[in-house]
């Protein structure tokens, strides 16, 4: 029972410094700038409501705004109504620090806009990948004709070279071609997945010949069995690739970094939170980790809904 | 049954007809292979024997100039260097932790969950979101870590020399110093990538065979230490030898932290100048595209060589 | 229903021929069986006959018209298959009603979610949930039809892959090895329930197996196929009685047929010292070999022929089998007895056997058959 206790202590220690990060980025995303400073007010922070100094200032009445105020207070000072209109502002503009720092998070940058961005990437790059990946572990796996050995002796070599290494040279091509800062240059380079093919077709390969010859006695043509008979069958290994797929090119930071440029309507969550951190003066933590916070969750929640499923996905490559 | 393999493509419909049906369906795949992983790979090494820049009509050939530099100018030098240390701890560090925990982890039954879960967290979340966090975390004035080694000040612990030091001058500016700036590089890697080696473990620990644990201890292995020895390494050769060499890869591809933390130059005295920063900084930012390509060269040698080592020991049985 | 032609077909793999020259005709309603062990290419032959591989010459014919360079889709014959070949997405009525929405749903119909709603699918669609729904009830799986095949038995998914086949009417059924996933009591039980089948509907069967107990229960005909060869083609109690060749003589019968060497001169037949009854072609000279039934062996005292010891007895409760170790030879003879005799086949008993002189088979040194004159006798007597 000792021996349980400290191998609960090892563990539990490990377990606070893997979380810590998380507790710090949800906490931040719930205080007011100034418990962040102090480093008080715990998990949640006080949640005292807070006066959003931007807005006041934007709400900064000037002459006009004096005048055209002046009805309604007859009896007062130019000055007087001046201090009024200011107090009406500080009014307004009050709010509790977490509805303050979620509500920046998605108005200061179009954190929506970068969010769909980074569905529209993720899923395109699967849907393509599936498409161009599935019929050719099909062919590799099932069919047999003259180059088969050669065609996968490719695929074993393409295994061996990481996109991200050749980042330069695509980036040069996607250059050449006018492509750099589109949608294109985002989700080309990943179109093909070699690893994909090559695990599909350890797939197929257990598949039993019997079933295809069946399909084919059914009337069914070959394009028919990839899409009718190959994927539902492979409907669970398919799964597992598409989270390895979708956790890889949604956490991905290094190429969107390089092909998107400046174009702030292509930018997919990483790149906005890098942009909201290079805008943001030091004192925009609160709204900064609510960003990271929303863009860190949808993956997360994910994982501790279908943990067994994730796991498999991600070390997918463990299969190799 | 019969006779199944090997065929030879015989002059009848169905042969031909299915070889035909194959080329379609690997066409796809075949090319986007060529046109994205091959043909980058020779551009790289085209370009790395230029002094071409994108945008420029024309470039020269300049030999081997580019990997002259590569070796002979300091920069570079500390390139190598921060890759190395950042490989070497890295690599061993988050494979032998990765180890204990699911070593620990496997001998406490479903309790143990929890703490997988935890510790797998780091995988999946967006590694820019947390760079982030963790820049937050080390703020030299208001981040946690130097808040929580504060409170240790004026109590006992502060005999150990590092906390003495701290209290009675300042605690470390970790990101900004650059005695520290690597070592906190290397110790964001191992937060986020141990999660993923001990998945891999707990995979290749439920292939070892309760019997063999009781055979050792017939046989005269009394600790833990020693079954460990005779069993459970031997059994785990296979998953060490894919877990180190996906760990070197993911470590020699290091770039979110540091772009996050120095957008410009590679940390302090460059000391975390890293090989894919290089690249990024080289080839795309200042549009040196010959030594970019140079250093691209020499990142997928390294990546093919590690891969083929791998595939080398792996051949060689590993397995049992 | 159709009748099959196959016309010389052969077929290379590489540098090995694996049928050479198969010609074989079966007539529309027959049952015809393909047995032989494994790699003797019957598994090749019905795949070819099939379409689902080609034939490297000779043809095959389906109501006399050349089927080489048809799809195997398009050819209409049904095939089982020795791993069923279930979709494992779809339920069992799903998986029966493949064939048919492949051929009678255009390709707008088969649409997933629309296709039900284009012009004309809803009277098709009906159509065959109607045909799926009698196949399912001739089978007895109609309680079955909504769940997966990884929800069912052995036995179940063997009976959905036979609906499968015979929810249209092919010209002919293919069968390839069909019980040999089921355990020994199922096999038993589906194998007289196909028998039935075959007998309901009339219909062509092919149907390949290497165990000659399904070949001899089901089969209007066995076609006995060895090194890419057929053998012999007749009826089962043709191909147990009369073999033409030896190793159609030890493939069929359980225990296996007793084949001793024997010297042939002059019309008479020794073995070793001892003349054998049975009398030989006078033509017939030198070494050759002779089968014996266990059936055909039994105890004698007085007038036996051949001497031995018991050396080893299985009793099955309706029948005896001994073996027996012959003086004066290095082998066995098993012998079938009645269970009466059980108390003179005691192990290491010394016993006498004795049979009819036209109970035995006569191969020449080819493993051809020979007929001898006393069977030709004792058949046209019974004539």
């Amino acid at each position: 029972m000792t021996r349980d206790l400290w191998k609960h202590l090892i563990l539990i220690l490990g377990a606070l410094v893997v979380i810590a990060p998380f507790y710090m980025m949800v906490s931040y995303s719930f205080k007011s700038p100034g418990e962040i400073d102090r480093g008080e007010g715990g998990f949640f922070g006080r949640q005292e409501m807070m006066v959003d100094e931007r807005c006041v200032k934007l709400r900064d009445p000037d002459r006009e705004d004096v005048a055209a105020a002046a009805p309604r207070f007859p009896t007062q000072t130019d000055s007087q109504i001046r201090d009024a209109l200011v107090a009406e502002a500080v009014a307004d503009c009050q709010m509790r620090p977490i509805v303050f720092n979620y509500s920046k998070a998605f108005t200061e940058a179009p954190l929506l806009r970068y969010l769909l961005n980074g569905v529209i990437v993720t899923a395109s790059i699967f849907l393509i990948q599936i498409v161009v990946a599935l019929p050719a572990a099909y062919a590799l796996a099932k069919l047999r004709f003259l180059g088969r050995e050669a065609v996968f002796s490719l695929v074993l070599f393409c295994l061996l070279i990481p996109v991200h290494a050749i980042a330069l040279p695509l980036y040069i091509m996607l250059a050449k071609v006018g492509l750099t800062n589109t949608y294109a240059a985002l989700v080309v380079p990943w179109t093909i997945s070699v690893f994909g093919i090559f695990l599909m077709r350890q797939f197929f390969m257990t598949v039993p010949d019997d079933l295809i010859d069946a399909a084919r006695m059914d009337g069914m043509g070959e394009f028919a069995i990839v899409w009718r008979v190959m994927l539902p069958t492979a409907i669970p290994a398919l799964l597992a690739f598409a989270i390895f797929s979708v956790v890889a090119h949604w956490n991905d930071y290094f190429w969107p970094r390089i092909v998107v440029t400046g174009n702030r309507d292509l930018f997919t969550p990483p790149l906005g939170l890098r942009a909201f951190k290079g805008d943001g003066d030091g004192s925009f933590f609160g709204p900064m980790m609510a960003t990271a916070t929303v863009i860190v969750t949808p993956l997360i929640v994910a994982f501790l809904v279908a943990q067994r499923r994730f796991i498999e996905g991600i070390t997918l490559s463990g299969m190799k | 049954m019969a006779i199944a393999e090997p065929h030879t493509p015989v002059i009848v419909s169905a042969e031909t007809a299915q070889r035909r049906t194959a080329w379609w369906l690997t066409a796809p795949a075949l090319g986007l292979m060529v046109l994205i992983l091959l043909v980058p790979v020779v551009i790289a090494g085209l370009l790395s024997f230029t002094d071409y820049s994108l945008g420029n009509d024309t470039f020269n050939w300049v030999g081997a100039k580019n990997y002259d530099r590569l070796f002979s100018r300091s920069t570079y030098e500390k390139m190598f260097v921060a890759t190395f240390i950042y490989v070497v701890t890295v690599v061993p560090v988050s494979v032998g932790l990765g180890l204990g925990a699911a070593l620990l982890i496997n001998s406490m039954g479903r309790i143990g969950d929890i703490y997988k879960t935890i510790y797998f967290l780091p995988v999946m979340a967006t590694l820019l979101a947390m760079a982030i966090a963790w820049e937050f975390m080390l703020h030299p004035s208001i981040g946690m870590v130097n808040r929580t080694l504060e409170m240790s000040c004026g109590t006992i612990l502060e005999i150990i020399p590092f906390l003495k030091n701290g209290c009675a001058d300042r605690f470390p500016l970790w990101l900004g110093d650059k005695d520290y700036a690597i070592w906190v590089i290397c110790f964001i890697g191992v937060w986020q990538g141990f999660g993923f080696n001990m998945v891999l473990y707990l995979a290749g620990l439920t292939g070892v065979h309760r019997e063999l644990y009781h055979a050792a201890e017939m046989d005269g292995a009394k600790s833990g230490w020693e079954r460990f020895r005779l069993v459970t390494w031997p059994a785990l050769g296979p998953t060490t030898v894919f877990v180190v060499t996906i760990s070197c890869i993911r470590a020699f591809q290091v770039f979110d932290t540091i772009e996050a933390f120095w957008p410009q130059g590679g940390g302090p005295n460059k000391s975390t100048y890293v090989m894919m920063f290089a690249i990024f900084e080289k080839g795309v930012q200042q549009n040196l595209i010959g030594i970019g390509s140079a250093i691209t060269v020499l990142f997928l040698i390294f990546v093919m060589f590690l891969t083929l080592i791998q595939r080398w020991l792996v051949e060689r049985k590993v397995h049992y | 229903m159709a009748d099959l032609q196959i016309d010389h077909v052969t077929k290379t793999f590489g540098d090995t021929q694996v049928l050479k020259g198969i010609s074989l005709d079966i007539a529309d309603g027959e049952f015809v069986s393909l047995v032989g062990p494994s790699g003797c290419g019957k598994s090749t032959l019905l795949r070819i006959i099939a379409g689902l591989e080609g034939q490297t010459s000779g043809a095959i014919r389906i109501r006399g018209q050349d089927v080489s360079g048809i799809r195997a889709a398009d050819r209409n014959l049904s095939m089982v298959f020795q791993s069923y070949a279930l979709y494992p997405h779809l339920t069992v009525a799903e998986n029966i009603s493949v064939p048919l929405k492949m051929r009678q749903l255009s390709a707008a119909q088969r649409l997933p979610v629309i296709g039900p709603f284009m012009p004309g699918a809803r009277g098709r669609n009906a159509e065959i949930a109607a045909a799926v729904k009698h196949a399912a009830q001739t089978l007895e799986i109609d309680r079955l039809l909504d769940r997966k095949p990884g929800q069912l038995s052995g036995g179940q998914r063997q009976r959905v892959a036979l609906g499968r086949a015979l929810v249209r009417e092919p010209a002919a059924f293919l069968l390839d090895e069909p019980l040999s996933n089921l355990d020994a009591k199922l096999r038993v039980q589906t194998r007289t329930e196909i028998a039935e089948l075959h007998r309901r509907l009339g219909a062509t069967f092919v149907y390949v197996t290497h165990d000659q107990v399904e070949a001899m229960t089901m089969s209007s005909r066995i076609a006995v196929m060895m090194g890419g060869e057929i053998l012999q083609c007749d009826a089962p109690d043709e191909v147990y009685n009369n073999p033409l060749d030896i190793r159609v003589a030890e493939f069929i019968g359980s225990p296996k047929i007793n084949i001793l060497p024997v010297e042939a001169s002059n019309g008479a037949l020794r073995f070793g010292d001892v003349v054998l009854p049975t009398v030989a072609p006078k033509a017939l000279k030198g070494p050759i070999r002779i089968g014996l039934r266990p059936e055909a062996l039994r105890l004698a005292a007085q007038d036996a022929v051949l001497t031995g010891q018991v050396v080893h007895v299985e009793n099955l409760g309706s029948e005896i089998f001994a073996q027996i170790s012959l003086t004066g030879y290095d082998g066995r003879v098993t012998m079938r007895a009645a269970p009466a005799q059980r108390g003179s086949l005691r192990i290491r008993a010394n016993i006498g056997l004795a049979f009819e002189g036209h109970a035995a088979l006569l191969f020449d040194h080819n493993g051809k058959r020979v007929f001898n004159p006393q069977v030709a006798a004792a058949q046209s007597e019974v004539a």
